[in-house]
């Protein structure tokens, strides 16, 4: 877990930026998707109800031409005076009889060659049940039956009506069929002297639409009492539907194309058209679930959209990425800049822009670098002219007080005193002024040191012994001028004020590859700090304590330098490490 | 780095691009005349036929037994016989075999009309079986120019078909009624009806099967062998439509307008007896009640020289059309009706239909002794009087000239003396035909 947070801290940048892109990614896909899907779902809809309502028109006209051809052979079989006469005419005896059913058919076959569509079968009954069928397999008609069915009677009753009924009885052998019947009636008597009808199966109706239909898309044909007379379904025929019957009727009321209903448990787009010869309804039903679903295929389109978010993610994860690595390398980097001290440059990796951030930085870094050392190269320079000033100077006072202190010997006869104390003042003025390198050998510093200590005893009596303990090896080795001098000077003036006598030790040994020089009294000693603060005046020459330290680490670095530990009435320890310098 | 990115994302985009153009592959629909395969790979054959009792019965038979190489599915349209005619005539005339079944079945008095009108529309089909176990004189009305066409189906043989109860209640017994002439007939008839009350037989006057009935037990057509019109001087014509106008002046005849009435003649028992052609038999079995009151004679015969008691009505055969599916339509009419014994054996037991496949022709269903006709061995009876059959060749223009005798006739009934109305058919029918 916190690994995790972790990874999200340290990849911040990429996280806010991956995620904000993701979410409108995706927002933008669904949106699109669903916008797509029901946007083109509306559109097909409208386009399909209108391509439907033509089709609708297409299968009125059908109709139409079917009831237009009932009318029409209506009117020839009631203007057929031959027809009337046959089935008013006497038929006692076969002759009469063969002559009657001969010629009845001769006619009745002309009229029905003109009955479109073929497959209506035209049957005339007479009053006596004579019954003649012009297809008899598309109907075979039991003559005592129809006449006392309702059909014929429902004729009897409107004999001035073209009836169009429905049935699927046992007078149709439960085939369900369409019947259109008409009286037909003498007009001089008011008489019915037969019956017309002409019939056609539903199976033969269906021919009217079936090519229009189609899974989720069926046609029902609905008379005026709700009754299903043919259908596509065939489970539907026969069906009373008051249900559907009213969305019609509302439909027809309205001046809409189509409407959008619930029926059968499905949302239906219903298109109706009433066909006014048969006084029946043709109904269009459109399930819009199935053609949303067949139609349309919102899994494709789901599938492409899923497939390019997809894609979108994965692409704009590696160029994020890309990006966002490289800016927090850079940014790792720079954090950890000062632990390099500055030194390590960034590397220039990754993309355009942090490439040229890296190379900036880089550039910037340089410059800074190069501006430092210049810098430090003039304070150093600067450092060594004031040092190299003021170690070539010789306290005035010093060369007074050694040069009044011959004088007394020289006064006082001490000759050979005299003459030591000045071999050893010009030997020690020879090395101080004379010698211009900055550096000297062991041997040498350990001589300017004993004349140095000879001409103070010179001056100040032998009550502060200076003892030596150099390593012959270490005699060739060299150490930067006078760095000892002011600690002896220190010991001398400044450590023996309460004890009167005591002893200096001067130790210099080559110890782990560094150069050791100590210098221990046995003297007052005195409390760390105010050591620095007292020796601000210097008896021989312009370098003091305080500088050599300084001096020391500014020659060699910072390995190097002065260590001084003191305690009172103990004395003081002075120890100067050096680097080993061959000549 | 950067390249390489910026080709992957085109490569996807394509792909994308590629992915969706080509997701809206459109099934394709194949559409067919009447074969088509059904989704289990079975071959569609269409079939029309008339009777539901006889020769459709026959063809799902038929499917039931077929066990050759080429599955098929077999759809039966049923329609009646004119019908058939009517559509066949439109659909050939047309060239365009649209609609078409096909397998078709034809009467053989009509086959020569269709084979020599429309020679490309049927398929020839003699490699499917062998012609030569079929009985002769199913084989010329089914070839043309050596090339058979038919397969026979049903023999047409006739029998006097009669209720044993209505006849013997008028003084008549099964002997009485063997080797009758129609003249006799006709006296039997005024016997029937004067009394039991029943109409000898029913009429359909658009149809004169009973015309060609009598006038072929003397082997005489409305044509001769050579094409001519035979009416103004066909003695065994005249004879017949002599007794066809005494049975309707002595109202010996129930007249009928189609042929479910004339099936419902005698199934309702109006009639007192059918002389047809033996595939009536199922029709008439079909009323159950009326099981044990029937029997069959030989057909009557004209009162003249050489004439015998036997006669041809319909027989009909199948018919393979030139159309898609005609190798799997003549496959299974080869390997049903072409060849199969057994079928033939259950097809005269189940359905009652007496083949002309002759290597079928004995066998124990010959002998079956039908409870229906009083016990009576029906099969062995028609099969018997099927050799004795006189041979005739029924041209073109059989129904062509019926028509023009049906109206000749009614005015023959109406009075008009026998010589002129068949003078004047004669010179109708040779102005319409010649």
């Amino acid at each position: 877990m916190k690994k995790l947070i972790n990874i999200i801290k340290a990849n911040n940048l990429f996280f806010k930026i991956f995620i904000v892109m993701l979410i409108s990614v995706v927002m933008i896909s669904i949106s699109i998707t669903f916008s797509t899907i029901r946007m083109s779902s509306d559109l097909f809809m409208e386009r399909y109800s209108i391509t439907n309502t033509k089709v609708i028109s297409q299968i009125t006209e059908q109709f139409d031409e079917f009831s237009f051809s009932v009318v029409s052979t209506y009117v020839k079989v009631d203007e057929n005076g031959v027809i009337k006469g046959l089935l008013q005419g006497d038929k006692d005896t076969a002759i009469q009889k063969s002559q009657y059913f001969y010629q009845m058919k001769r006619h009745m076959e002309r009229i029905y060659s003109e009955v479109d569509p073929n497959e209506a079968n035209m049957i005339i009954m007479s009053p006596d049940h004579d019954v003649f069928n012009m297809n008899y397999v598309s109907w075979p008609v039991e003559p005592n039956e129809l006449a006392n069915h309702p059909v014929t009677e429902k004729m009897r009753r409107n004999p001035d009506e073209i009836i169009y009924q429905f049935d699927a009885s046992s007078l149709t052998n439960r085939v369900p069929m369409v019947i259109a019947s008409k009286a037909l009636v003498d007009r001089a008597s008011d008489e019915i002297y037969g019956y017309l009808y002409i019939s056609i199966r539903e199976n033969d109706l269906k021919d009217f639409y079936e090519g229009y239909t189609g899974e989720g898309n069926n046609i029902f044909l609905l008379n005026s009492s709700g009754k299903i007379i043919s259908s596509d379904r065939q489970n539907m025929i026969g069906v009373d539907s008051p249900e559907l019957m009213e969305h019609v009727e509302n439909l027809d009321k309205s001046s809409d194309e189509y409407h959008n209903i619930e029926v059968f448990g499905r949302n239906q787009v219903l298109m109706a058209e009433y066909l006014p010869g048969l006084d029946m309804y043709l109904v269009n039903l459109v399930d819009r679930e199935f053609l949303r679903k067949n139609v349309i295929d919102p899994k494709e389109i789901i599938t492409i959209s899923i497939i390019i978010v997809l894609a979108a993610v994965f692409i704009i994860f590696l160029i994020l990425r890309k990006m966002t690595v490289s800016i927090s390398n850079l940014v790792s980097q720079i954090s950890d800049m000062a632990r390099y001290k500055f030194s390590k440059p960034l590397e220039e990796t990754g993309g355009y822009e942090s490439k040229k951030i890296a190379e900036a930085f880089n550039y910037m870094l340089n410059e800074m670098h190069d501006y430092m050392e210049i810098l430090l190269s003039t304070q150093e320079k600067q450092r060594k002219a004031e040092l190299e000033a003021v170690q070539h100077q010789i306290n005035p006072h010093f060369i007074y007080n050694t040069l009044a202190s011959i004088k007394f010997m020289v006064k006082q006869e001490q000759k050979e005193n005299a003459f030591h104390t000045i071999d050893a003042f010009i030997s020690l003025l020879q090395s101080a002024l004379g010698d211009i390198d900055e550096t000297v050998s062991v041997e040498q510093e350990v001589k300017n040191l004993k004349n140095y200590v000879l001409i103070n005893q010179a001056r100040y009596g032998d009550r502060i012994k200076v003892n030596y303990l150099i390593f012959p090896d270490c005699l060739s080795y060299r150490l930067p001028k006078l760095v000892l001098q002011p600690f002896i000077e220190n010991a001398f003036f400044h450590a023996f004020t309460e004890k009167k006598t005591g002893y200096i030790q001067i130790l210099i040994a080559e110890k782990d590859q560094q150069l050791v020089c100590e210098i221990i009294d046995n003297g007052d000693g005195m409390i760390q700090d105010k050591y620095a603060a007292k020796n601000k005046r210097q008896l021989f020459s312009g370098i003091g304590v305080k500088n050599v330290h300084e001096r020391i680490q500014l020659l060699y670095g910072k390995k190097y330098g002065v260590v001084i530990t003191s305690a009172p009435d103990k004395g003081t320890k002075v120890k100067v490490t050096l680097p080993i310098i061959q000549n | 780095m950067g390249k390489k990115i910026w080709l992957f994302i085109v490569v996807l985009l394509t792909t994308f691009l590629l992915a969706a153009c080509g997701g809206g592959n459109s099934e394709e629909s194949s559409s067919g005349d009447a074969s088509e395969t059904t989704a289990d790979g079975a071959t569609k054959i269409v079939a029309w036929a008339w009777d539901p009792n006889f020769n459709i019965a026959a063809l799902n038979l038929a499917s039931e037994n077929y066990n050759g190489d080429t599955e098929i599915e077999l759809e039966v349209i049923e329609n009646a016989q004119d019908d058939i005619v009517q559509k066949l005539n439109t659909g050939l005339s047309s060239g365009t075999m649209k609609g078409m079944p096909n397998l078709v079945l034809i009467e053989d008095q009509r086959a020569q009309s269709f084979l020599q009108s429309y020679p490309d529309a049927f398929y020839p089909i003699g490699d499917y079986f062998n012609p030569e176990d079929f009985a002769d004189y199913k084989l010329a009305p089914t070839s043309l120019e050596g090339e058979q066409y038919g397969l026979p189906f049903d023999t047409g043989a006739t029998g006097f078909f009669y209720r044993t109860d209505y006849l013997e209640e008028a003084g008549y017994t099964h002997d009485d009624l063997v080797d009758l002439t129609w003249a006799e007939f006709v006296e039997i008839a005024k016997d029937v009806k004067e009394q039991t009350g029943h109409a000898m037989l029913a009429l359909d006057p658009n149809d004169l099967g009973i015309l060609r009935i009598m006038m072929q037990t003397t082997g005489t057509w409305y044509t001769t062998e050579d094409g001519t019109i035979n009416l103004a001087d066909n003695e065994p014509l005249k004879r017949a439509l002599e007794h066809y106008k005494e049975l309707m002046d002595n109202d010996l005849v129930k007249l009928v307008s189609d042929w479910s009435q004339y099936l419902a003649a005698f199934n309702s028992g109006d009639v007192a007896s059918v002389p047809a052609g033996n595939w009536i038999a199922p029709s008439i079995e079909a009323e159950e009640s009326q099981s044990g009151l029937w029997a069959v004679a030989p057909i009557p015969r004209l009162d003249m020289e050489g004439a015998v008691n036997a006669s041809n009505h319909g027989g009909s055969s199948w018919y393979v059309l030139n159309i898609d599916g005609k190798e799997a339509a003549a496959e299974f009419l080869g390997n049903t009706f072409g060849s199969n014994v057994d079928f033939y054996q259950s097809l005269l037991t189940d359905v009652g239909a007496i083949g002309t496949y002759i290597p079928a022709s004995e066998g124990d269903a010959y002998q079956f002794e039908n409870e229906f006709f009083g016990g009576q061995k029906v099969i062995y009876d028609i099969s018997q009087w099927m050799e004795e059959i006189p041979q005739v060749d029924y041209g073109m223009n059989t129904y062509g000239i019926e028509d023009i005798i049906s109206a000749e006739l009614q005015q023959y009934l109406n009075g008009k003396s026998l010589e002129d109305m068949l003078a004047d058919a004669q010179a109708q029918a040779e102005a319409q035909f010649k």
